[in-house]
């Protein structure tokens, strides 16, 4: 048997070319749509005399009335609200300082990319040392030796709230930081030496020349930074199990309960393709509604 | 592609994976001649050491046996996520495992479970102590053999009771009272050094243990056995509830006991800076070891203390040995497992792992008494411990316990029969599912 040149390269284009298909679809494509195909069934796996039953939207009206479900909604949104915002701000200081020459800035830009690069569940277990109520860190920053006035930071709905967007802005604020540096290194040096020559000073060239063409970074890290806060799991489930009094219960960690410690393979996915629905509804807002204004514009 | 090296590499591929499938099939278990394989699925055990010699005795005695170990994780919930995946696909090699002592009745509905109604007889059953072998019965029937028990305690500065001339505690009140003279007494100026009590009040299976514990000692229950409803919104939970709230978190206990799982709980009592501890009997080594204890030798143990009226309570934990419902070889399993619960193991389990056997009789026995001499104070705890509700969907019902529980002590705002009554209809929803 004999083919052309031509064919046979394309033959092997497409050996390559399907195994990296069948892996997407597998591994991404399948388990969204079987998760979906789950949600619709009454699954409880320690009661296998109920059978499968098909029951159409019963789980996702029982998740309108899941006032346990959306608390967690609001959590995690809450949070995403609040840590997203954050870290932009962080991630724009972190970028402007590493963008400037100076001395040691090879340094500094790696020690800044540290709290990324170490497992989350690492850096949880260090932020619930940091704020426990005997021997942390923060506690002794405050206090010193008054033992007394220790406040037990994980123990009190708010702050334990609040100890969670701490531990997630800290971590990756460098992200997003990096993210912006990639564009501010994109804006080129001509625009501010025009800049300069009209007179424009530091906080101007600031507002009229950086911010504007740094907005398709931004909006980069924004996107990334809020489809990844909308699916935390690991700083709750390591720092507080969701408490207390489900003060940080958070979607992934509820649907993650639901599935694996109650066996409710139907209900749990159920909160799964929840979080997949808000995850791609955000991604589809930030791209069009934002995207398409900023692209718009400038094209 | 028309390169001869691309050529080889991909001959050296299909090569490479050739050689890896046939190394696959060769690691294909195969039983030497004659013997039947046998697989035990276990957690990683704190005393390895303990465990090899129990099963290499085993072996000796069983020729015709070839056992094989599967070590899962440690954790009790990591674990449970592993073997039930095993036991889900009807996998035939998890012929023996270990259950924890709130699995049986899951075990048992979803069918996972071999009955052993038949196996074990009426006489050898007395042989047990009470609380381990009803956790193992679902309906009626028997679903496992009780390896060893854990049951709520309380621990206590010797030292400082003394002191101050207090007994130990008989009631909660007084438990409040005496934490309350002592920590002013021992403090001056020194405000934080010492504390009242220490115990496990995070938002997760240990407050529920904990709760438990005060609930029943005020003659409340979680949960009625025969009407198969929550317990927890009648007025002596609600009242238990209540104290706890008030009189220990943030009271005698610090704030932080919210956010407080075991080992820091401990943590707290062995620097010394507690009166009391909850905790179950593996923190007895810990607490009287000089090399990790600040009071080492100047501990004690006793039974929980229990509200006027009511009697102490202990929550009941504890291993147990199950065999699969699809196990190739039932005679086999049933022989090791047997041998695992036997008076011999839980002799040697007692001694050399210092886990607390479920035999009644080893409570007597000089040896377990002469390594363990607190078991002799710890027999009438485990004599009163019980089980947790006792339902197959049991880990959706605990779940709403924690979040109640949670929010009752946690917030002094929280209007508890209110929420109380919430956490009972869900819970009772949720039991009704199941027969």
């Amino acid at each position: 048997m004999t083919l052309g040149a031509s064919a046979r390269d394309k033959l092997f284009v497409a050996a390559l070319l399907t195994p990296c298909l069948l892996f997407v679809v597998v591994f991404a494509y399948y388990p969204i749509a079987y998760s979906f195909y789950l949600s619709l069934h009454k699954i409880v796996l320690s009661l296998p005399a109920l059978g499968q039953p098909f029951v159409g939207l019963e789980n996702y009206r029982t998740l309108l009335r899941d006032g346990v479900a959306l608390r967690s909604l609001t959590n995690t949104a809450l949070f995403a609200f609040f840590s997203v915002g954050l870290e932009i701000l962080f991630g724009l200081l972190i970028a402007l300082v590493i963008h400037r020459r100076f001395k040691g800035r090879g340094i500094v830009r790696a020690a800044v990319l540290v709290p990324w690069a170490i497992p989350t569940v690492v850096t949880s277990q260090m932020w619930r040392f940091i704020f426990n109520d005997k021997y942390g860190l923060l506690n002794f920053a405050l206090h010193g030796a008054d033992v007394g006035s220790y406040t037990a930071w994980l123990a009190d709905p708010g702050f334990a709230f609040g100890a969670i967007v701490v531990a997630d802005v800290w971590k990756a604020s460098a992200f997003a930081g990096l993210l912006i540096l990639a564009g501010l290194q994109g804006i080129p040096e001509e625009l501010y030496e025009a800049a300069r020559i009209d007179g424009a000073n530091a906080w101007q060239r600031f507002r009229r020349v950086t911010l504007p063409l740094l907005k398709p970074a931004i909006l980069v890290a924004l996107l990334f930074r809020t489809m990844d806060a909308f699916r935390v799991f690991d700083l709750v489930f390591v720092m507080t199990q969701g408490g207390p009094a489900d003060a940080t219960n958070v979607l992934q960690f509820y649907g993650y309960k639901k599935i694996f410690a109650e066996g409710l393979m139907g209900y749990g996915s159920t909160i799964s393709v929840l979080v997949f629905v808000v995850t791609f509804a955000v991604a589809m807002m930030y791209i069009r509604v934002v995207g398409t204004r900023l692209f718009g514009r400038e094209a | 592609m028309r390169r001869p090296g691309s050529r080889w590499g991909r001959g050296l591929l299909a090569a490479v994976i050739i050689a890896l499938s046939v190394f696959a099939l060769s690691c294909e278990k195969k039983a030497p001649e004659g013997k039947t394989v046998l697989t035990f699925v276990t957690w990683k055990p704190n005393q390895p050491e303990v465990w090899d010699e129990i099963l290499a005795a085993f072996s000796r005695e069983n020729p015709d046996i070839d056992l094989r170990r599967e070590v899962g994780p440690h954790s009790s919930t990591a674990f449970h996520d592993l073997l039930t995946q095993k036991l889900k696909n009807k996998s035939t090699d998890a012929d023996v495992f270990l259950m924890d002592v709130i699995w049986p009745p899951e075990f048992a509905a979803a069918g996972w479970a071999m009955k052993l109604d038949d196996r074990l007889g009426e006489g050898e059953r007395e042989r047990y102590l009470k609380g381990p072998l009803l956790a193992d019965t679902y309906q009626g029937s028997l679903y496992g053999l009780p390896l060893f028990v854990d049951g709520g305690m309380l621990y206590y500065r010797k030292d400082l009771l003394e002191k101050y001339g207090f007994e130990p505690p008989a009631t909660w009140q007084e438990l409040v009272e005496q934490a309350r003279t002592i920590v002013r007494g021992e403090a001056g100026e020194d405000e934080g050094a010492l504390y009242g009590y220490s115990g496990q009040f995070k938002q997760y299976e240990g407050l529920v243990c904990n709760m438990m514990e005060f609930i029943m000692s005020n003659r409340g229950t979680l949960f009625h056995r025969d009407t198969r409803k929550s317990g927890i919104d009648e007025p002596p939970a609600l009242e238990a509830v209540r104290f706890v709230r008030k009189e220990i978190i943030g009271g005698v206990a610090p704030r932080g006991v919210l956010t407080y799982q075991e080992p820091e709980s401990l943590d707290l009592f062995i620097q010394g800076k507690a009166v009391f501890h909850r905790n179950w009997p593996y923190a007895w080594e810990i607490a009287n070891n000089p090399e990790r204890s600040l009071v080492a030798g100047k501990v004690g143990v006793t039974k929980l203390p229990h509200f006027p009226g009511g009697k102490s309570f202990s929550t009941l934990g504890g291993w147990q040995v199950g065999i699969s419902s699809y196990t190739e070889h039932p005679e086999a399993a049933w022989r090791f497992a047997r041998y695992l619960s036997s008076p011999r193991v839980q002799r040697l389990l007692a001694v050399r792992a210092g886990l607390a056997p479920t035999r009644k009789a080893l409570y007597d026995d000089p040896d377990v008494l002469g390594a363990n001499p607190q078991f002799e104070r710890m027999k009438g705890v485990f004599l009163a411990a019980y089980p947790r509700p006792r339902t197959p969907l049991y880990p959706a019902v605990s779940h709403v316990m924690q979040r109640y529980f949670s929010r009752a002590v946690s917030d002094p705002g929280v209007d508890i029969a209110k929420e109380a009554e919430r956490a009972a209809a869900e819970i009772n929803d949720i039991v009704s599912l199941s027969p």
